[in-house]
């Protein structure tokens, strides 16, 4: 076998190759982004020049819209995939960036609240999705998927999970489905209820932080109903994430402990790789704020940066949507994670509304 | 992580040591970093 066809056939992979390749979907982001931004301040304006009754759309849903109009009519080409996947890099720059917004006293203060809640949320989150994941004959692995995804943080946990319990592509996929369809309706559900309910923002937006699964989501649904909703969306959100290695070292232990996954070896370091490093950039923004190392402009500067990495976030939550897709993932996973959702959605609204009577927000 | 196909096998130049996370701190941190040194002033919205 002498012949060029048998020599093995080398497949760079170019760094600066793969850099040019997210070009074309940033870009799209942005521009997808930026008409979201464009039409919030012209369709009201032409609404009302011509005494017509329009709702106000921030530019958040008007993003949102384009982006799921895009996906589930046309599509979105294969040469701007690669970069309508990096909304998520977005999503974290943003949050790291919000961080200069908020004194570490109030990111204590409000984060101390936020954990005692977030802590209620997933032992009652876990506990309810395992019974209907039960109820509803799923694969155990595939209950311990969405039981992750609904109580945790959406599809990052979910494929953490998948990597240390080692559950099939497939489980993983059905749960990430079912997450990914559900946060796309409490985009239009949660801002319908908070307003209905007449929440305060600070009450809405820790209840977003706490029901939405999905991070872009979460930050989408508090950003809304308003930006001090969105703000406290976000912590809320963050102080959820930071507890994803705590929840996925639980699920690894139990099913290493049935001997089907691998043994579990130091805890701590499994903890550090499971956390989310954008928190700790939260944080230290946060500490540097609060010493006085941004002047206030400098401050309204970063704000303004963390809205932009916001605005390519919301434009990609559309653009990655595509119902179609997501129907096809099979109807029981969604069943469970639907019912799940609702009674979790319930339940941390009635935690809310206890909270909201204690501390008087 | 899928394997190449027979007759194929990749060169990746580096692996990647950088998670996602780590690219967003960074380019959070640079751009507060520009910031801070003047270099952007005013960031309109």
């Amino acid at each position: 076998m002498a012949s060029s066809a048998a020599l093995p056939q080398v497949r760079t992979l170019n760094p600066a190759l793969q850099f040019m390749k997210l070009i074309p979907g940033v870009v799209l982001l942005a521009s997808v982004g930026y008409a979201g931004k464009l039409l919030e301040a012209n369709v009201g304006r032409y609404a009302k020049g011509h005494h017509w009754t329009f709702p106000n759309i921030e530019y958040v849903l008007w993003a949102i819209l384009i982006g799921l109009a895009i996906s589930n009519t046309v599509g979105v080409p294969e040469i701007f995939r690669a970069g309508v996947a990096t909304y998520e890099f977005w999503l974290k720059a943003g949050i790291v960036l919000l961080g200069s917004r908020f004194l570490l006293g109030d990111v204590l203060k409000l984060g101390g609240t936020s954990l005692a809640l977030v802590g209620i949320e997933i032992v009652g989150a876990i506990a309810f999705m395992t019974f209907l994941g039960r109820a509803f004959g799923l694969k155990p692995k595939l209950t311990s998927l969405l039981a992750v995804g609904s109580a945790v943080c959406g599809v990052s946990a979910i494929i953490a999970t998948q990597g240390a319990i080692e559950a099939d592509e497939e489980d993983s996929s059905f749960a990430i489905a079912a997450i990914l369809a559900l946060g796309a309706l409490s985009l239009f559900t949660f801002p319908l209820i908070g307003h209905a309910l007449h929440l305060t923002d600070h009450a809405y937006g820790v209840w977003s932080g706490l029901a939405v699964d999905n991070t872009a989501e979460a930050v989408a649904a508090g950003a809304l109903y308003s930006d001090a909703a969105g703000k406290l969306a976000v912590l809320t959100k963050t102080t959820r994430n930071a507890l994803i290695g705590f929840v996925v070292l639980a699920y690894a232990l139990y099913w290493a402990s049935k001997g089907q996954a691998q043994a579990v070896g130091s805890k701590a370091k499994f903890l550090w790789q499971k956390f989310p490093k954008f928190v700790l950039g939260f944080l230290l923004i946060s500490v540097l704020a609060t010493a006085a190392f941004f002047s206030k402009e400098q401050i309204g500067a970063l704000a303004n940066l963390s809205r932009w990495a916001f605005l390519l976030t919301f434009a990609g939550v559309g653009l990655r949507t595509n119902f179609r897709a997501l129907s096809k993932q099979g109807l029981k996973p969604f069943a469970v994670g639907a019912i799940g959702e609702v009674a979790i959605a319930a339940f941390t609204l009635g935690l809310v509304l206890a909270a909201q009577r204690i501390f008087g927000w | 992580m899928s394997q190449p196909q027979e007759g194929t096998f990749a060169v990746a130049s580096k692996p990647r040591s950088f998670s996602i996370d780590a690219w967003a701190v960074a380019l959070a941190f640079v751009l507060a970093a520009l910031v801070r040194a003047g270099v952007f002033k005013h960031i309109p919205w």
